[in-house]
């Protein structure tokens, strides 16, 4: 509309010239980009919509679900609930001490590069690498999966808690350092009470992907709901596996409404109070 | 009492910031710093507070009982001390707005509690019956509960001056107090320090030469990082010029009424409820 108004100088229309030019070849090279990676992969369009159709015509074997299984997946359950609980409150608790080192406007060099640096690793990590590495060093079981989920957490929250507390205006942290008030108390009175809440609705959030993880990392050694899926697939007891499935559903679903609700709360009053 | 001796600060460049600053504040003066913008006066402050570390030269303070802190050579726990005893009245906005008013005024007084006790109980209740008494001295005792966030300017800058009093602090220092406030709300506020200076000294960054004249004991004029006056608050049209150059228009505003107009901003009548202000 503006366009519409102003006059068209030389150096306008020049300036959308090649601001068209450049869309163009973004588009192209997208493009490309996509049609070479499907010849790369061998995607085969033509083969690929009856072998969706017969796959959609295998999901008859999952019904009914087996409801006399439901007693059996409730302990997995609370398995995975609980891989998820336990390694959550771990995660937000390393990832504060974690965050306070690496903020700059805290933490001296010499704490604040290797503080930055383990949380960039563990943010490079994927999380089943660290689980088999961890299985591999310390056994099958929840244990391994809990760390993993920790680690994962302080990937995540570290690096969002040491940014926030970063942004905080230093003439705010100078004004508490100022009445002669130490670092932890300048902590404890400016800091935690600026991030605080948006580090809570993070934690919380993350408490999310860590259930969701955790289902997951059951398949793969760490036990509970993700176990029993796996196996029920594995002895081709289908209809055992959608029941699975539907705990799943049930737990992830109903993490997420309280979840959702605690985010919002946190959020509007600042606090749990 | 604070003696300030030859301050001198510059950047890696060699441009000279402050070229030899030297006052004294003595018991029972209101001291104004005047200086048009980035002439070196919140840098003095600053490294007064020790906030910024000044090349060469001093600053110490004297208490009352004689003791005396090195302000710019202390560090540490010396450092702590030191600024214990020196009240920053900073800019309202640089309240904690996620805190709570009380919780803002009570910070004034982290250093002179156990910070074991700081972290884990907080303080006493006797202690914020004392932070109320703060409030009510700027007239804010109601706001005791509220979100600092939710204020507005004027009373977010009373806080900020009830955290400095809860400090009990051997002197006050003020960078520009009133510089984001209407004109009643910073007569109300100089009306609020004045009394102050009576008992504990003040220093205060003042970007209005019709209100250091009117309330200060004496003004300091700082020009290119050096003292240019120090002396009686009224100063010439003349004398001015000399200080504030090109920025004499915007600093010469009218002088605001006497008393806060009816039908502005409904804040409190600070002065009215103080002993001895002038009238
Ligand atoms: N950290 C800093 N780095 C570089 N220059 C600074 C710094 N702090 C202040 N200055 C410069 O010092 C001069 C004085 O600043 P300041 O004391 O803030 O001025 P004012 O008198 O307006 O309060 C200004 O020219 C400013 O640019
Ligand atoms: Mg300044």
């Amino acid at each position: 509309m503006s366009a519409a108004l102003s006059i068209p100088t030389a150096t306008a229309r020049a300036d959308r010239a090649r601001r068209a030019w450049r869309i163009v070849l973004a588009a192209t090279l997208m493009g490309a980009l996509v049609v070479g990676s499907a010849i790369l992969c061998r995607v085969d369009v033509v083969g690929f919509l009856p072998g969706l159709f017969q796959g959609l015509s295998v999901l008859r074997f999952f019904f009914p679900p087996d409801v006399g299984s439901l007693a059996e997946m409730v302990g997995p359950a609370l398995v995975t609930l609980l891989l998820a609980a336990v390694a959550t409150p771990f995660g937000v608790a390393l990832s504060i001490l974690f965050g306070l080192a690496g903020a700059a406007n805290l933490s001296p060099a010499w704490l604040r590069a290797p503080a930055r640096g383990v949380i960039a690793v563990e943010r490079a990590l994927p999380e089943i690498v660290v689980l088999l590495l961890l299985v591999a060093a310390l056994g099958v079981g929840p244990f391994p999966g809990v760390v993993t989920l920790a680690i994962g957490s302080v990937g995540m929250l570290g690096r969002l808690f040491a940014d926030a507390i970063e942004e905080i205006d230093a003439r705010v942290i100078e004004s508490v350092a100022c009445v002669g008030a130490s670092r932890w108390q300048v902590v404890r009175y400016a800091v935690l009470p600026e991030v605080m809440p948006s580090f809570l609705a993070n934690a919380i959030f993350r408490f999310e992907i860590n259930l969701r993880a955790s289902v997951l990392l059951g398949a793969v050694g760490a036990g509970g709901i993700g176990l029993e899926l796996q196996k029920a697939m594995a002895l081709l007891e289908y209809e055992r596996a959608m029941m699975a499935v539907l705990v799943t559903l049930a737990l992830v679903f109903g993490a997420e409404r309280i979840s959702d609700f605690l985010r919002r709360r946190v959020l509007e009053k600042g606090g749990l109070r | 009492m604070l003696h300030v001796d030859r301050l001198t600060k510059s950047l890696p460049d060699g441009r000279v910031l402050l070229n030899g600053i030297s006052f004294t504040v003595s018991r029972g003066e209101f001291v104004g710093i005047l200086g048009a913008s980035g002439a070196g006066k919140s840098l003095t402050l600053r490294c007064i507070l020790g906030l910024t570390k000044a090349d060469a030269g001093s600053a110490r303070l004297v208490e009352p009982d004689g003791r005396s802190f090195e302000l710019t050579s202390c560090t540490g726990r010396n450092q702590r001390e030191a600024r214990r005893r020196m009240g920053v009245i900073f800019q309202g906005f640089n309240l904690v707005k996620r805190l709570r008013v009380l919780d803002n005024v009570m910070i004034g007084r982290l250093a002179q509690i156990h910070p074991l006790r700081s972290w884990l109980y907080g303080f006493t209740d006797a202690e914020a019956e004392e932070a109320v008494q703060a409030l009510r001295q700027v007239k804010m005792e109601t706001y005791a509960d509220r979100v600092t966030g939710s204020l507005s300017g004027g009373e977010m800058q009373r806080v900020a001056i009830a955290r400095a009093i809860f400090q009990r602090p051997s002197l006050f220092l003020a960078d520009e107090p009133i510089a984001a406030l209407d004109p009643s709300n910073s007569l109300a506020i100089m009306k609020l320090l004045q009394p102050l200076s009576r008992t504990t000294p003040v220093l205060g960054v003042f970007h209005q030469p019709e209100m250091t004249a009117r309330f200060c004991t004496r003004v300091i004029a700082i020009k290119r990082g050096a003292v240019v006056y120090d002396g009686a608050p009224g100063l010439s049209h003349a004398e001015l010029e000399e200080i504030y150059g090109d920025e004499l228009m915007q600093v010469l505003r009218p002088t605001p009424p006497a008393a806060p107009p009816a039908g502005s901003e409904p804040g409190p009548a600070v002065g009215l409820l103080l002993p001895n202000h002038p009238s």
